[in-house]
């Protein structure tokens, strides 16, 4: 139910795949597999709060890199973030701000 | 109507739809008109008026004969619309036909060498691929023999496809349809777990999938997708035979994932044996399932959605020709995925139904840059484009400009699947479409098979913002949360049905019936014994306020949203949050303001009997709102009640504990079912936040009409 937004569930799926590649740790890799989960499973109207969880998760992942000094996986994770963030703003997922 | 019932679903999950008024009148402004262009309205498939008598109320159901004549029927139907057991709705019943037949055979009889697909590579450097109906009609056959003579599958079975945006996928629905076997198409992009979810329920013994496919210019690994789903309906206790893998590229396997001996097959090794063949299309029921077609909307078991032969192929056949106006001659491209109903309807089995050019493009719309689909438009010679608000918004964010640098020209264009914001519209039209095109905003579910509100594109005006009426006999109503009338011109928002069945409308959830009446036909059905049609209108759950001048504007799915910080944050999601905790028994979010963040969250929970409220308590619905939804969802305040202020049908109000959190006026409460709570909740909500020195602000005059609608009522 719902008009035809399936759509934006099915890209935003594709995104969490994105951050799934871009995680380091056993326990984010999970994070990432649950938010992917909740996008494919959960109604719509619940897309929005999956992604500023997505976001939140991509925010600990470059901060974490960041400690480490790991620049590379930094660069990718923040690359992921942003093409996620954007995402949510087209779809109305989130306000632009 | 007389008593309504609050729909749940499956999971027992409230299904009404909350609709904030205040954001209506803010946002939505009532919007002037555009009138199509005279070329357009000159060439229309539907430019008399009198089409509006033929489809009028009086003639229904027997109107969509029209639609229906669009096909070629193996054997004519007896009855229009057999309504015995409603509201399981059988159209054309006694008719029979074959969906592959009507969208290739008859074509590729009467014009082998017309283009049916375009396939765009979305690596720019590989060339464009045509497919002639001839040649479509060969694959289709071709497959269709793998499928009956190697793998033993006939009418009525289920196969799974899980494909990404290749021609092959098309050929594959067809195959199936051409044998009566009913396919169940899962989005490309989705998970090898979501598809294996939906191989479980649809009992599918067989998946065919692609090695990869490109997306932003990689290679994707897809093939190792099919393994997950394997694993995952293997745990819901469906065994798959066989898995079949599309090359990319013929002959080179894009996959790093072993093909499993015995189990997995390369397509094109098993087309070799069957070069040439013919299979003669099965001559099915009109009412025969064609294909299945997954929704999320609950967090338990997907719904299938069951979509006939006869009724959906009519629907889709004469929505394309009239509000699509697709000619033969047309090249139509939607860009939309055909793993969503969007892409079955209206790149599938519209626009080839009707014989026409359909160009399906493999990747995203922004790769390698913002112009890609408006060269794609200019080399193909598209004139009638098709894609959704999310797109229009990205594509004009990137490329504001990229429309004027192409020489294409759309006659027609169209929206789908959101409401688009007035401004999006306008540029959408000026910009995209040159001014030059007629847009159809179209409201439609995956449940319905093809547009129930839009404009008829040559006789009736663009209006940016509204989707328009009903379509042809299709005959939408606005209903409130007691079943009462919302009339045309009010202002007001409640929940759209549809008064009448349509061919479209899906004929079940996949196993299980009970979930389909409870969810769409049982909030405002008067008499379940009844078998006329006009007891049972169609519940479509989302929300819509209806203009004077009959328009509808769709709201969505609006459950209210709280906007903390510019996230927003539906209050759903964070009640369900909190009623994860075993204790509580309701829960209601409320916005108060916040100089720092906007809008904050506090939350209303009552207990179940036996439990005691305390600090303890309030940090387990705090807990477990931040492990659901993350901290910025965090509530500002946890407030432990006897009770929530209600009316009398049980509806939680919202606008009253907003208003108590605010510390505003709380209007009239007598006609409450409990309004004594409401005292009690204000003395220790309030007592509670002046000993903490948390009274707000006075709030402007925005802002308390803002918290005074709150929650719609």
């Amino acid at each position: 139910m719902g008009m035809t937004r399936q759509y934006v569930a099915g890209e935003l799926s594709v995104l969490l795949e994105h951050v799934q590649a871009v995680t380091t740790t056993e326990a984010s890799g999970r994070d990432a597999w649950s938010l992917r989960h909740a996008a494919e499973t959960e109604p719509i109207a619940a897309l929005g709060s999956v992604t500023v969880r997505a976001l939140a998760l991509t925010e600990r992942l470059c901060w974490d890199s960041l400690n480490r000094g790991d620049t590379a996986a930094f660069l990718r994770q923040a690359a992921v973030s942003a093409e996620l963030h954007d995402f949510g703003v087209y779809a109305c997922l989130l306000e632009e701000t | 109507m007389a008593d309504s019932h609050n729909a749940q679903d499956a999971q027992g999950r409230d299904t009404q739809a909350q609709v904030s008024e205040a954001q209506i009148a803010v946002h939505w402004r009532e919007e002037e008109y555009y009138p199509p262009p005279p070329s357009f309205v000159a060439q229309a498939n539907a430019a008399d008026p009198a089409i509006f008598d033929r489809f009028v109320e009086d003639k229904f159901p027997d109107c969509f004969k029209e639609y229906a004549d669009l096909l070629t029927w193996d054997a004519p139907w007896q009855t229009t619309l057999d309504t015995s057991h409603p509201p399981f709705w059988k159209w054309f019943v006694g008719g029979r036909l074959n969906a592959s037949y009507n969208c290739v055979d008859r074509h590729a009889e009467a014009k082998p060498d017309k283009t049916a697909i375009i396939f765009v590579p979305e690596l720019e450097s590989d060339q464009h691929v045509e497919i002639t109906y001839a040649e479509l009609h060969r694959q289709v056959n071709e497959l269709a023999a793998v499928l009956r003579d190697s793998l033993g599958l006939k009418a009525g079975d289920r196969v799974t496809l899980h494909m990404p945006m290749v021609p092959e996928l098309p050929a594959t629905m067809l195959a199936c349809a051409r044998l009566g076997v009913i396919h169940s198409q899962v989005f490309g992009g989705f998970s090898g777990t979501a598809c294996g979810h939906r191989i479980a329920d649809s009992g599918s013994r067989i998946l065919i999938t692609m090695d990869g496919y490109y997306r932003a210019g990689k290679l994707a690994d897809h093939k190792v997708k099919a393994d997950e789903a394997i694993a995952a309906a293997a745990q819901e206790g469906q065994q798959v035979d066989k898995v079949l893998v599309w090359r990319r590229h013929p002959g080179r396997y894009a996959s790093g994932t072993p093909m499993a001996g015995g189990r997995d097959v390369f397509v094109d090794d098993l087309l070799g044996g069957h070069r040439g063949a013919t299979v003669e299309p099965v001559s099915m029921p009109a009412e025969a399932p064609l294909f299945l077609m997954y929704t999320s909307g609950t967090t338990g078991r997907p719904k299938g959605c069951v979509h006939s032969t006869g009724g959906y192929l009519a629907y889709v056949a004469g929505t394309s020709k009239y509000y699509q106006d697709i000619h033969p001659d047309d090249v139509y491209w939607c860009m939309a995925d055909i793993g969503w109903i969007t892409g079955h309807s209206y790149i599938v089995y519209g626009p080839l139904a009707l014989g026409t050019t359909t160009v399906i493009y493999e990747g995203v719309p922004t790769y390698p840059d913002a112009g890609r689909p408006w060269r794609i438009a200019e080399t193909l010679g598209v004139n009638i484009f098709h894609t959704s608000p999310t797109a229009i918004r990205q594509l004009r964010k990137l490329g504001p400009e990229e429309p004027k640098k192409y020489g294409y020209h759309f006659k027609h264009m169209t929206t789908v699947g959101e409401p688009i914001e007035p401004e999006v519209w306008r540029w959408y039209h000026s910009e995209v479409g040159k001014g030059e095109a007629a847009i159809v905003d179209t409201w439609w579910q995956t449940e319905n098979g093809g547009f129930l509100g839009s404009t008829l594109p040559a006789l009736q005006p663009m209006k940016p913002g509204s989707c328009g009426p009903g379509v042809l006999g299709v005959y939408p109503v606005i209903y409130d949360e007691d079943g009462h009338e919302i009339p045309a011109g009010s202002g007001t928002a409640g929940n759209i049905c549809i008064r009448n069945p349509w061919p479209g409308i899906f004929q079940g959830i996949w196993g299980q019936p009970d979930r389909f009446v409870d969810t769409y036909y049982r909030k405002y059905n008067t008499d379940p014994d009844s078998t006329d049609w006009r007891d049972w209108p169609y519940f479509a759950g989302d929300g819509a306020v209806k203009a004077a001048d009959g328009y509808f504007r769709i709201l969505g799915r609006v459950d209210d949203v709280i906007n903390v910080a510019g996230h927003r944050l539906g209050t759903k999601e964070i009640e369900s949050a909190a009623l994860t905790v075993a204790e509580v028994a309701e829960a209601a979010a409320v916005p108060v303001i916040d100089d720092i963040r906007g809008r904050a969250v506090e939350i209303y929970v009552s207990l179940k009997p036996g439990f005691e409220p305390g600090p303890e308590m309030e940090s387990k619905v705090t807990a477990a709102i931040e492990t659901e939804i993350g901290k910025i969802a965090r509530p500002k305040n946890v407030w432990i009640v006897p009770d929530m202020p209600k009316t009398r049908s049980g509806k939680i109000m919202r606008r009253v504990i907003a208003s108590i959190s605010n510390f505003a006026d709380v209007g009239d409460v007598t006609t409450l079912a409990n309004p004594e709570i409401v005292d009690d909740i204000r003395h220790h909500v309030q007592a509670a936040k002046v000993a903490r020195d948390d009274v707000p602000r006075e709030l402007t005059e925005i802002e308390f009409e803002e918290i005074k609608k709150f929650g719609g009522e």
